[in-house]
């Protein structure tokens, strides 16, 4: 059975991986792979070997890894190599194949163009925290820890 | 007149920003807006302040911003609108605008499909009606 991991950096702010949530839900509604999740590099869970765990664990024997980057650089040169290499030892019968970065795409400018025509005054810009909020997992890194934006800390 | 600024990570492989120059080529070609630029982060110049001041000396009078990101964080929600901030005290006379991050559009997850796809066997590419 196939299963698709969309291999991404992670962060520290609650909520940033909304969108990233977003694109596989879009690959699921394809009907692409039984499977599709999400392993992250770091700081944002599930981390990439707990992801292919659970897909091993769900029946996969052909894991696809995507990257979730615009370039394969270090994370993807260097960082993915080495986690595809444990999981292997961890589980010699599954398959892993890695496909492109996103890299170069002619939607790419089209994107650019929409993001551009639907841009809105700095302000607004700032609303975007209050997302980040709804997000909250009282991470003590997150950017938003502590301050009168973080729902876990902020109220007092 | 509209500027359109792409701002940019940076690296310090100089060969990473290759494609997205590529991109921001096919956005000048489109002709939507008469004044393209790129500004970068870090590592690369121009610098985004250095990039505003090329849009300006070009004649705009409003500069519209977009993140080169693929995550919202730090950069995207603080760092970037702090620096437009900044130019918009240095240009009162312009205004500014921004733009949501590249990895909100919905091409991205288009663009994921066809990542799969072609790294799929034929008939799952197949199946996959694209």
């Amino acid at each position: 059975m196939n299963a698709i991991i969309l291999f991404s950096h992670g962060s520290l702010l609650c909520g940033a991986e909304q969108a990233l949530q977003a694109h596989a839900e879009h690959l699921r509604r394809q009907g692409l792979a039984p499977l599709v999740r999400i392993g992250f590099l770091n700081y944002t869970e599930p981390l990439f070997p707990q992801t292919v765990a659970e897909c091993v664990a769900q029946g996969a024997t052909h894991i696809l890894v995507v990257p979730y980057f615009l370039v394969p650089g270090y994370f993807v040169r260097v960082d993915l190599p080495r986690l595809l290499d444990e999981a292997r030892a961890r589980f010699p019968s599954v398959t892993f194949t890695v496909t492109d970065a996103i890299g170069y795409d002619e939607r790419l400018a089209d994107a650019l163009i929409a993001s551009a025509q639907a841009a809105r005054p700095l302000e607004h810009e700032r609303d975007v925290w209050k997302q980040a909020a709804a997000f909250c997992r009282r991470n003590p890194e997150c950017p938003l820890f502590a301050t009168p934006r973080c729902p876990a800390t902020g109220s007092e | 007149m509209q500027a359109l600024l792409v701002m940019v990570h940076g690296s310090p492989r100089p060969d990473a920003n290759r494609e997205m120059f590529r991109v921001v080529d096919l956005v000048k070609q489109r002709g939507v807006f008469p004044i393209v630029e790129v500004g970068f982060m870090e590592c690369n110049t121009p610098d985004i302040p250095g990039a505003i001041d090329a849009c300006v000396a070009q004649g705009a009078s409003e500069v519209i911003a977009v993140p080169y990101f693929l995550h919202t964080g730090t950069h995207v929600m603080e760092d970037l609108p702090a620096l437009l901030e900044e130019a918009r005290a240095r240009y009162p006379r312009v205004q500014f605008r921004m733009g949501t991050f590249l990895g909100c559009s919905t091409a991205i997850a288009d663009i994921l499909v066809d990542r799969v796809t072609a790294a799929l066997p034929n008939g799952s590419a197949a199946q996959a009606g694209c």
